[in-house]
């Protein structure tokens, strides 16, 4: 987080503003175009808490035409834009601040299903979890299935290219995106990729994927579905340190077998989970429980499993349990994924942060955290994806309370900067957005950050897609290059 | 991070070529030189001095090298660990980089469970056309900071930025692996049978090639018939299991672990390569065309192709006799799908394929990275 919390001033619409509107509305409807500030309440957080930025007008066109049409009068009218799927993004980077809000929610076609080829085309405002059971019926599945995979969208996951607790074996959703129609920030329509073959050239499909709204709008994405494996097996094991919960962690991802997921929770999580409607049977005197699937042909499955189990017991396991059926295996997870949603319970407010280390270093740096979280006397929930390194830290606090909020916002930054410091980065799967973008120059030289705006400036060249998101704006200076050249540097800036 | 004292090296050999401008080549193990479209270029960007591995830690199965360390290097390396790096292009991995690797987005036979380059790379480390040492990326297995750098570079041909530096993901090597040669006579519908038996197996193999029969007898897989060879691995068990389930489809036999380094080295330095693709489930047909293609070659041409992933891979060897008009008319056999060509005579490449460098995006990224054109410039064509 970059500093404590506030509230947006209450903005009047201005003449500017309501003429656009009225403009926007011939694309949309009225009912599509909302302005006045009661109206934009909704619109002005997302998933990140503590921020609230309030759009200057929210628009929601219902088909690919009508978010082509709305993009050319934006461009006409020079209108910076930020696009929103279903706003449940963890970086804030779908925060619009007094700009024009683009809702994408509304398309929500699956377009076509290719079972023989496991290829699905989408609209950019389809359900995470609506692919899935659309496509269930043939044996195949969208793979990348983050925490909110109820709600967020498809599109939404291509612009964070977003994760979840099964990318440690089937990669996340740059793995799994294989074209994509888009609209550029000026309205000009441009495929990428080939889903009928190889092609050529730049991989643009790869730059667009994470582009976190920055480079333009999917109007439809082509993605690669996974067959359901033949069997499933979910283990949980409880540790009475968290050392020996990571060092299990380390020897299961060393020892060759590639687990589906490999989760953890801490004490303060299983906590949480136990004591709200999500209660998973988890042990609550656990200091950590890993939660762990393995999947694939059954034949072979269960040597897996007796192995996982033993590495379990050897790092110091108090118990493993394997799920009997489905019903026990859903209920561990449920408590898995609505772990931020029982913590929410506790505090008024959360932050959670995404920094990924390598998987050697997850001991150290969680004992780092702790003497980080007790410093500061603020109370760390560790619930992540263990197999990847990837961590949330999540802190409860009350935002209205300044001295909290504050030793809640340095201690993040202490952790960021030990995750950092280890060989990490600071995000795995949530985005930079607005939130990290005081990191960036710690984990990027100021070369780096320049080529990302010039990547950026080819794909809108007014910088009006999801402005001051992602890369921080001091950094996006001209184009450098040999300085016998610079004379010529400023059209290529 | 720091940059390393080799990087800057190149960066300022990079300078000195852009503030020419003086073209230049890169160039590591050489040992695809002529691959892809001419390139003019005054001087030669020597990678394979910057080599040698900077980070291994076996409990990450991540990697991290300069970028004129040889796949063997690796492979060795890591082997020792019970890991290797995914990543089996053809040609020879005693001279091929990881650099040129990745440039080249090259795969081989285990993309087809494993995927390419793209899904391997975590990180980059490249020198820009302008001069400037930039990274993209990190060294950890999840990462989604910043723009996409990594993928960026991957598959540009060097045409962006010379690549210095490249982190990947590693993998357990299966305990048990086996490779099983089942006969192909040369009916289509006895590849489509094969094809769609492989996609019902409840289980995806680490790689699955059709070989015409020139090819399976190259490699030893067969003798006057085609041969599906089916590469698997995993633990006892789950390998026991997948012999039958296989056996289920037809009958097979055993190779040996070789005959994947034979069919990767099988090509000879002089041919015309090039590779066929649609959606895999078209595959029988990809590959008629590519058996089709074979026979109207003289010289012992093969091919070679992965059902998994829809693409068939034709090998025409070339003499000082070949008539360009002749390869032109074999290459142009009627296909309603994608080719890339991999290498073809020089004239070629103008009828063919002039460029692949298409639209504003790709053009604006060229010229961003590439201002004054002086990285490997025509090896992609010239920007349309």
């Amino acid at each position: 987080m970059s500093g404590a919390p506030r509230a947006a001033k209450p903005r009047p619409s201005s003449s500017i503003d309501e003429s656009l509107a009225r403009r926007l509305a011939e694309i949309v409807g009225e009912k599509r175009v909302l302005f006045r500030g009661g109206e934009l309440l909704a619109y002005s957080s997302d998933g990140l808490p503590g921020y609230f930025k309030q759009p200057s007008i929210a628009v929601f066109p219902g088909t690919r035409d009508e978010v082509v049409a709305v993009l050319r009068v934006l461009a006409e009218r020079g209108a910076p834009f930020v696009p929103r799927g279903a706003g449940t993004g963890l970086s804030g980077g779908a925060l619009a601040d007094g700009v024009v809000l683009l809702g994408l929610n509304r398309l929500t076609h699956i377009l076509s299903v290719d079972p023989e080829n496991a290829l699905a085309v989408v609209e950019p405002g389809v359900v995470n979890v609506a692919l899935s059971r659309a496509v269930s019926s043939y044996g195949l599945h969208y793979a990348p299935d983050p925490s909110s995979q109820a709600a967020c969208t498809i599109g939404g996951n291509v612009a964070e290219n977003a994760g979840g607790p099964h990318c440690l074996k089937y990669g996340v959703t740059l793995n799994h995106v294989i074209a994509l129609t888009i609209a550029l920030p000026n309205g000009e329509v441009v495929a990428l990729g080939n889903a009928d073959g190889e092609s050529e050239g730049y991989d643009l499909v790869g730059a667009f994927v994470g582009s976190e709204g920055c480079f333009g709008v999917a109007l439809d994405v082509t993605v690669r579905l996974s067959r359901t494996p033949q069997s499933i097996r979910t283990l949980l094991a409880d540790f009475s340190s968290i050392d020996a919960a990571a060092r299990a962690v380390s020897s299961i991802i060393a020892s060759g077998i590639l687990p589906a997921a490999l989760e953890m929770m801490d004490a303060a999580t299983i906590r949480a989970v136990e004591a709200s409607i999500y209660a998973a049977g988890y042990p609550t005197d656990a200091a950590a429980v890993l939660l762990v699937e393995v999947d694939g042909p059954t034949a072979g499955l269960d040597t897996d499993v007796t192995t996982v189990v033993r590495l379990c017991r050897e790092a110091g396991a108090r118990e493993v349990r394997v799920a009997r059926d489905d019903i026990e295996r859903a209920k561990l997870w449920q408590g898995r994924k609505k772990a931020f949603g029982a913590m929410g319970r506790i505090s008024s407010h959360l932050v959670v942060q995404d920094a990924v280390v390598p998987r050697t270093k997850l001991p150290e740096i969680l004992a780092r955290v702790h003497d980080i979280a007790e410093r500061y006397r603020v109370m760390v929930c560790n619930v992540f994806h263990a197999g990847d390194g990837n961590l949330h830290p999540n802190i409860g606090y009350d935002a209205n309370n300044p001295d909290e909020s504050a030793r809640v916002h340095s201690a993040m930054r202490e952790i960021m900067q030990a995750c950092i410091d280890a060989g990490g980065t600071v995000s795995g799967e949530h985005g930079i957005g607005l939130d990290k973008l005081p990191y960036m120059d710690a984990l990027f030289s100021s070369e780096s950050l320049s080529a990302m705006c010039t990547l950026r400036t080819v794909f809108d060249p007014d910088r009006r897609a999801n402005p001051g998101k992602v890369v921080p704006v001091h950094s996006c200076r001209e184009w450098h290059m040999a300085p016998s050249a610079r004379s010529t540097s400023t059209e290529h800036a | 991070m720091t940059t390393s004292p080799g990087a800057m090296e190149l960066r300022d050999r990079v300078r000195e070529a852009a503030a020419g401008p003086r073209a230049l080549r890169v160039v590591a193990g050489a040992s695809w030189l002529d691959a892809n479209r001419p390139v003019r270029a005054e001087a030669t960007l020597e990678m394979s001095g910057h080599a040698g591995i900077i980070e291994y830690e076996p409990g990450d199965l991540t990697l991290t090298a300069r970028a004129g360390t040889t796949l063997d290097e690796i492979a060795h390396v890591t082997a020792a660990h019970g890991q290797w790096l995914s990543l089996d292009p053809y040609g020879d991995s005693s001279r091929a980089t990881l650099g040129a690797t990745i440039a080249t987005a090259s795969y081989g036979p285990l993309a087809h469970s494993f995927g390419t380059p793209r899904d391997v790379t975590l990180g980059v480390e490249f020198v820009t056309g302008g001069g400037e040492v930039v990274r993209g990326g990190g060294r950890v297995v999840k990462n989604v900071a910043g723009f996409d750098l990594t993928r960026l570079v991957t598959g540009s041909w060097g045409t962006l930025g010379v690549i210095t530096e490249v982190t990947v993901r590693l993998r357990a090597i299966p305990p048990v692996q086996a490779t099983l040669i089942i006969d192909v006579g040369g009916a289509e519908t006895e590849v489509e049978r094969l094809r769609g038996g492989l996609r019902a197996l409840p289980f995806m193999p680490m790689a699955a090639q059709f070989l015409d029969p020139t090819a399976a007898r190259l490699v030893e897989a067969g003798d006057r018939v085609g041969a599906l060879l089916v590469r698997l691995g995993g633990n006892e068990e789950a390998v026991r299991a997948q012999r039958e389930q296989l056996r289920s489809l037809a009958d097979t036999r055993e190779a040996d672990a070789d005959v994947w380094h034979r069919l990767r080295v099988l090509e000879s330095a002089n041919a015309a390569v090039v590779r066929l693709s649609r959606r895999p489930s078209t595959f029988s047909e990809t590959w008629r065309t590519a058996m089709r293609m074979v026979e109207r070659w003289t010289s012992p041409a093969y091919c070679h192709g992965d059902p998994g992933r829809g693409v068939s891979r034709v090998v025409l060897p070339l003499t000082n006799q070949t008539a360009v008009d002749e390869l032109r008319s074999v290459l142009e056999t009627p296909f309603q799908g994608s080719r890339v060509y991999e290498r073809i005579p020089e004239p070629l490449w103008n009828v063919l394929s002039s460029s692949a460098i298409h639209g504003r995006l790709q053009r604006g990224i060229k010229e961003a990275f590439d201002p004054h054109n002086v990285l490997n410039p025509g090896i992609l064509g010239e920007s349309q």
